[in-house]
């Protein structure tokens, strides 16, 4: 009766279980007795586990978006005779749709930014009224690394402010405010003498012009000609300076949003065979704006979220892309990776095995 | 003849000294300012500090002192503001036209003819009726840049 139990009890514990060898990657950590190789130890993330093996994933996935040709797909019925042409189909890459939060432009990860842009890595931007005006501080005062602990009440005090760690003078805003404003003027007149109606995205671009600094990414991005949106443009230190520019020059510049959404959309629908990526960092409107665009062509091929929202709250902002696929904003035949991690620790490892070590191959291949 | 020369420069105003600078800071409630090129009387002023939106600035709302239309500004407080000089003068009612204007009687016993019957409603009517009794009137005048109105009335008279 005892060897009954026992053997039951046995059965349970040690239940046969199905092998997953040739099915699954083994966990394999990278082992530092080969010497201290960044990129050995970057590749070793994906069979580390957890968010490393999520990152290690979304490095593969970028990577083969921006593989990707028109070659790789079959001829449909519909290709006109220069769609059809090999050569050109080889030439034809993916679309990539870049979002991220203001509170990244404050970071260092501008730099990162500022890098892609520069090299036309990335084909549209997204971002909230802070990601443009951080960018253009920088190039006027520095932003300074302090502690989340500083107590509001003694920066307040001395006239800094605080964004998590970091610390940006007040002095900073009212050399962005000295700069600015005669700029505005000058869109001001151009409005009233020449009809110019202004959007956010040229808005932008006149200022990424006017800042005329290399190390600016919205500098990058006028001269290459990379649109970058920006429908809240008002909700941030800009907001403030249109404000008051308003006063100055009654009514104020006119900004209109219906023909951003017109352009924004546009890029989605109109990328044709194009496939298209979405690259986003953060949460809120960003990555909301640009899943929203990919929606109009039914859905983006490839999503690549990094951020820290969870989606108990239901928020968008922690939503997965599974949820994006419900509504129609990424194909159900699209791959996608979430990776829970503050971007500022992610997004330049993902950069460094993806898009700059493409770059670097091409220089070295051309060598 | 050396009397009606004083007179007559003191009339010229030539336009030098219509408004005067004052940095906006310094302007506070029931002060004057000119907004839009309009003489104003602040009835609010709040200032918020230097910050995220660039320097202090003062926000003010004012009415304008001629026609009652409620303006608004913002000026950086450092910022120098132009301040109408506003002058209020009395003059004894004479006679009123048949075509709105007044005639008042000036401290040197020239009259005055120039200025219409205000367009306040309130004011008309008394002037109208003070005037149409025989009462012995007296108009106060606001005179700033170069524009001037009848504001007040004062009946004199034996009571």
């Amino acid at each position: 009766m005892k060897e009954n139990l026992l053997d039951s009890i046995r059965s349970t514990v040690f239940k046969q279980s199905d092998s997953l060898d040739g099915i699954c990657t083994t966990i394999e950590g990278y082992d530092f007795n080969k010497g201290v190789d960044y990129h050995e130890v970057l590749k070793s993330m994906v069979s580390t586990g957890f968010q490393a093996s999520n990152l290690g994933d979304a490095i593969q996935l970028v990577n083969e978006m921006l593989d990707w040709r028109l070659s790789d797909e079959n001829l449909t019925e519909e290709c006109s005779e220069e769609e059809s042409d090999p050569t050109y189909r080889k030439s034809v890459k993916c679309k990539v749709f870049l979002g991220f939060t203001s509170n990244l432009i404050s970071s260092g990860v501008r730099d990162i930014i500022r890098y892609l842009v520069q090299h036309r890595m990335v084909d549209v931007v997204v971002t909230t009224a802070g990601g443009v005006e951080e960018d253009l501080v920088k190039c006027l005062a520095p932003t300074y690394k302090g502690e989340f602990s500083l107590p509001g009440a003694a920066l307040r005090a001395k006239g800094l402010n605080r964004i998590g760690n970091l610390l940006v003078p007040n002095d900073n805003y009212c050399k962005f405010e000295d700069w600015i404003i005669p700029i505005f003027d000058q869109m001001f007149d151009e409005q009233t003498s020449m009809n110019t109606l202004w959007t956010p995205s040229k808005v932008i671009s006149r200022l990424g012009k006017e800042i005329n600094d290399e190390s600016s990414y919205l500098y990058w991005a006028h001269k290459n000609d990379i649109p970058v949106f920006c429908p809240g443009l008002t909700d941030g230190s800009l907001g403030d300076m249109l404000y008051f520019h308003s006063f100055k020059k009654e009514p104020g510049l006119v900004i209109d949003i219906v023909q951003d959404i017109r352009a924004m959309n546009g890029e989605a629908v109109h990328a044709g065979l194009r496939k298209t990526g979405m690259v986003i960092l953060g949460g809120g409107l960003p990555k909301h704006h640009i899943c929203n665009a990919n929606m109009m062509r039914n859905g983006a091929d490839y999503a690549i979220f990094i951020n820290t929202a969870q989606e108990f709250d239901g928020s968008d902002s922690g939503a997965r892309p599974d949820e994006a696929v419900s509504w129609g904003k990424i194909r159900g035949s699209a791959k996608t990776v979430k990776v829970h991690c503050d971007a500022t620790i992610a997004f330049p490892l993902l950069v460094a095995e993806t898009f700059a070590a493409k770059a670097k191959r091409s220089v070295d291949d051309t060598s | 003849m050396s009397d009606e020369e004083h007179h007559f420069e003191s009339k010229a105003d030539a336009g030098a000294s219509k408004t005067f600078p004052q940095q906006a800071g310094t302007i506070r409630k029931n002060g004057y300012i000119v907004i839009k090129g309009r003489p104003c009387k602040v009835v609010e002023v709040s200032t918020s500090k230097t910050g995220k939106h660039g320097h202090a600035k003062c926000h003010f709302v004012a009415i304008d002192i001629f026609n009652g239309k409620k303006l608004e500004d913002i000026v950086p407080s450092s910022h120098n503001c132009d301040v109408p000089h506003v002058n209020r003068t009395d003059y004894q009612l004479i006679d009123i036209s048949e075509d709105g204007f007044v005639s008042l009687l000036t401290d040197n016993g020239n009259t005055k003819d120039d200025l219409r019957l205000p367009t306040d409603e309130n004011l008309l009517t008394q002037i109208k009726d003070g005037f149409a009794e025989g009462k012995d009137l007296v108009v106060s005048v606001m005179s700033a840049m170069g524009e001037e109105q009848i504001c007040a009335l004062k009946d004199i008279g034996p009571k």
